[in-house]
């Protein structure tokens, strides 16, 4: 079956880019690799008259680190080469764990990260890790610039903050705070390829005070992080006490629904089964 | 809908091609070049079976648009062979009997190919890891997997 048809253009500049979606935001697409676009695309969900492909612009291509920006990414980067970047594998761990566990490797040599949030599924892979290292995204438009932190970027399933002329420049994400330790655990009904059930993200580190974030995804409209988390380490107790209320704050704050890959009561259930898992891992309980 | 020309090489040949906006490369691959190797199957990049190299790198080419692949590389199955001579991953697909249906066969023996091209003694992990991305439909991964293993010893002698 031919897709739907369509004007593909294909800007060279993020001027030239802002400008074209300027004049044709209402009715265009970005396509990076195409992996969730090409799909929606097939199925008619949406009909694009414009398909702006981003893959010409080479400043979407950057994928940099330095010790006081932190990570630049792109929004042409592809996962396959996030993952194949030993900065990102050293210093921000949970992120590339992530990465790894999107879809299967054919797929992350064309699928993007700026994608996989701007596609912003309720399960999307790499949401919790940026969720707890703080990320920012780099949002453009013919008006100017805005960052904005990732967690205000979800906005609802498939929907996020960007207004019509708006894309996202890069994702950055700050060095995580000294001694920090992340992980990031993906629960599926099989090893290879499939959506998370739930997806966990955790990171902690010792700043003066304890500091402990948790962020999911597949358990509510939009990838979330929880802060109330956060109080339960502040106060006394065991760390055993400290990290079974954590998980029971999880289970309450997220709202997962039945679908296809698992029911409700399952996703409850084993959101705080990894989150206490997660948690047991990164502070070294046992 | 707009029309692009486009040059690409498949298999080691060039082609001027004049291609619609909304035209694949596995469109163009099987019903433009006739290169029917490459299986045409979900269509929505979750069976892997369209897969190819593009620029050497594994690639589901019913989710890339035809005209991207302007001045790019495609290698099919059809393009692995020297004549007669096939390559250490074809023969070792047939000596193992990782054939069935047939139907899966193009794009595994390619996601092999690239994967021993810069891994050539993989793990068994590792050669789940590359073909993960590919469904074959009689269940037969057993077969496929040690010959992927068994290419990878007989290249390295």
């Amino acid at each position: 079956m031919p897709l739907p048809k369509f004007d593909y253009l294909r800007p060279q500049t993020t001027e030239e880019l802002a400008a074209t979606l300027a004049e044709h935001g209402a009715d265009a697409k970005l396509f990076a690799g195409g992996t969730d676009l090409i799909v929606v695309m097939r199925d008619k969900l949406v009909r694009p008259k414009y398909v702006i492909d981003i893959k010409g612009i080479e400043e979407l291509r950057e994928l940099s680190w330095d010790e006081r920006r932190g990570l630049t990414i792109g929004a042409a980067v592809t996962l396959s080469e996030l993952i194949a970047s030993e900065v990102v594998r050293e210093r921000f761990g949970a992120l590339w764990k992530a990465a790894g566990t999107l879809a299967d490797p054919t797929i992350r040599n064309r699928a993007t990260l700026v994608g996989n949030i701007c596609n912003a599924s309720p399960a999307a892979d790499t949401a919790p890790a940026l969720l707890v290292l703080w990320a920012e995204v780099e949002i453009v438009s013919a008006n100017g610039k805005r960052v904005i932190p990732i967690r205000e970027f979800f906005k609802g399933v498939k929907r996020t903050a960007l207004e019509q002329g708006e894309f996202v420049r890069a994702v950055r994400v700050p060095n995580p705070p000294e001694g920090a330790k992340e992980d990031y655990l993906k629960w599926g009904r099989t090893r290879g390829e499939d959506l998370a059930v739930v997806g966990v993200a955790g990171l902690v580190a010792n700043s003066g005070k304890k500091l402990v974030r948790i962020a999911l995804s597949s358990v509510a409209p939009t990838p979330l992080i929880v802060p109330e988390v956060e109080g339960v380490f502040k106060g006394g107790g065991s760390v055993e006490g400290q990290i079974d209320k954590a998980a029971s704050i999880v289970v309450e704050k997220i709202s997962p629904i039945s679908d296809v890959r698992a029911g409700k009561e399952y996703r409850l259930h084993m959101a705080g089964v990894l989150t206490k898992q997660i948690l047991k891992r990164i502070l070294g309980a046992s | 809908m707009s029309r692009h020309e486009i040059s690409l090489t498949v298999n080691g040949e060039r082609y001027e091609l004049e291609v619609e906006a909304n035209r694949t490369l596995l469109q163009l691959l099987r019903e433009d070049l006739e290169l029917t190797g490459t299986k045409q199957a979900c269509e929505r990049g979750d069976c892997g079976l369209c897969t190819v190299l593009l620029d050497g790198v594994p690639t589901k080419s019913c989710l890339v648009l035809a005209v991207e692949v302007d001045g790019r590389e495609v290698t099919t199955v059809e393009g692995l062979s020297r004549g007669e001579e096939l390559t250490p991953v074809q023969r070792a697909f047939i000596e193992q009997g990782a054939v069935q249906c047939g139907f899966c066969t193009p794009a595994f023996i390619l996601a092999g190919e690239a994967l021993l091209k810069h891994n050539p003694r993989p793990t068994e992990e590792e050669v789940k890891e590359a073909v993960g991305g590919i469904l074959c439909r009689c269940t037969g991964y057993r077969q496929i997997i040690d010959a992927i293993l068994d290419a990878s010893k007989s290249a390295k002698k």
